[in-house]
């Protein structure tokens, strides 16, 4: 199964890869540089759906105690500190030569870097605490209270007034964009879904091995 | 606007990289357990 979800991303990345240079026009106003956003919008929600795996894993791991949870809150939390650096990294790639800067301290790009930094905190306290289930228990609060910074992040561009352009997608009321770059978005969208899935049926399987062989 | 494939094969590869270290790292991971 997990193989078959790892051929699946591979063709689901081929796609996007040609539907983002094939098939999406060239942008009117950025021209092609716009393509990153094939790229960086998928990571970026990819990384809000791992944080929220996070959150609902670590709710079920304090309430039940389940250590399969628990797995699941920690491979999903490092894939998504994998999707969120690549967000952060593609980001400023668009906006040097987009905004003219690299970085700036706006709303939506601090509020995403804190995102990142907790869940490397997250990662970090994980690996610190010798005693396996009050690791888990400390982890599994700090992987709820980082979630919440989750709507944080997306509204942010609502919410303050940002140098970073409001949502794509997962705003209120249909798209605001041509279905000629909508569907290389989703296609990719699609990609790095499956990619996350993949990775995350691994790292959970390496994890459970690891406390097998612990054991 | 000028096109700045640059920055786009930048990013593109660096996101590259980044996914394939990673993979790379799991499939060490389960070799390492394979021999233990």
């Amino acid at each position: 199964m997990t193989r078959v979800l790892g051929w699946l991303a591979v063709l689901g990345l081929l796609a996007g890869l040609v539907a983002g240079f094939g098939l999406a026009p060239r942008e009117v106003t950025q021209g092609n540089v716009q393509r990153i956003m094939y790229v960086h919008v998928p990571s970026v929600l990819v990384a809000y759906l791992a944080y929220t795996v996070v959150f609902v894993a670590s709710i079920a791991y304090l309430a039940r105690r389940v250590e399969a949870a628990d797995r699941v809150a920690h491979a999903s939390a490092e894939i998504g500190v994998l999707f969120n650096g690549i967000t952060i990294a593609t980001g400023s790639i668009w906006g040097k030569p987009t905004w003219g800067t690299w970085w700036t301290w706006d709303a939506r790009l601090t509020s995403v870097a804190i995102l990142f930094v907790m869940y490397l905190g997250y990662l970090l306290l994980r690996g610190m605490i010798e005693d396996r289930e009050r690791g888990a228990r400390y982890a599994a609060v700090l992987g709820i209270v980082a979630a919440l910074n989750v709507p944080l992040v997306h509204f942010s561009v609502l919410w303050w007034r940002t140098l970073h352009q409001p949502p794509s997608l997962l705003k209120p009321g249909a798209p605001a964009m041509s279905s000629a770059i909508l569907t290389p978005l989703l296609v990719n969208l699609a990609a790095y879904a499956l990619l996350y899935a993949y990775f995350l049926a691994k790292r959970v399987r390496i994890l459970r091995r690891e406390e097998e062989a612990a054991a | 606007m000028p096109d700045h494939w640059g920055f786009v094969l930048s990013a593109y590869g660096l996101t590259a990289v980044a996914l394939v270290v990673y993979w790379r790292r799991l499939v060490r991971q389960e070799r390492e357990l394979d021999h233990t």
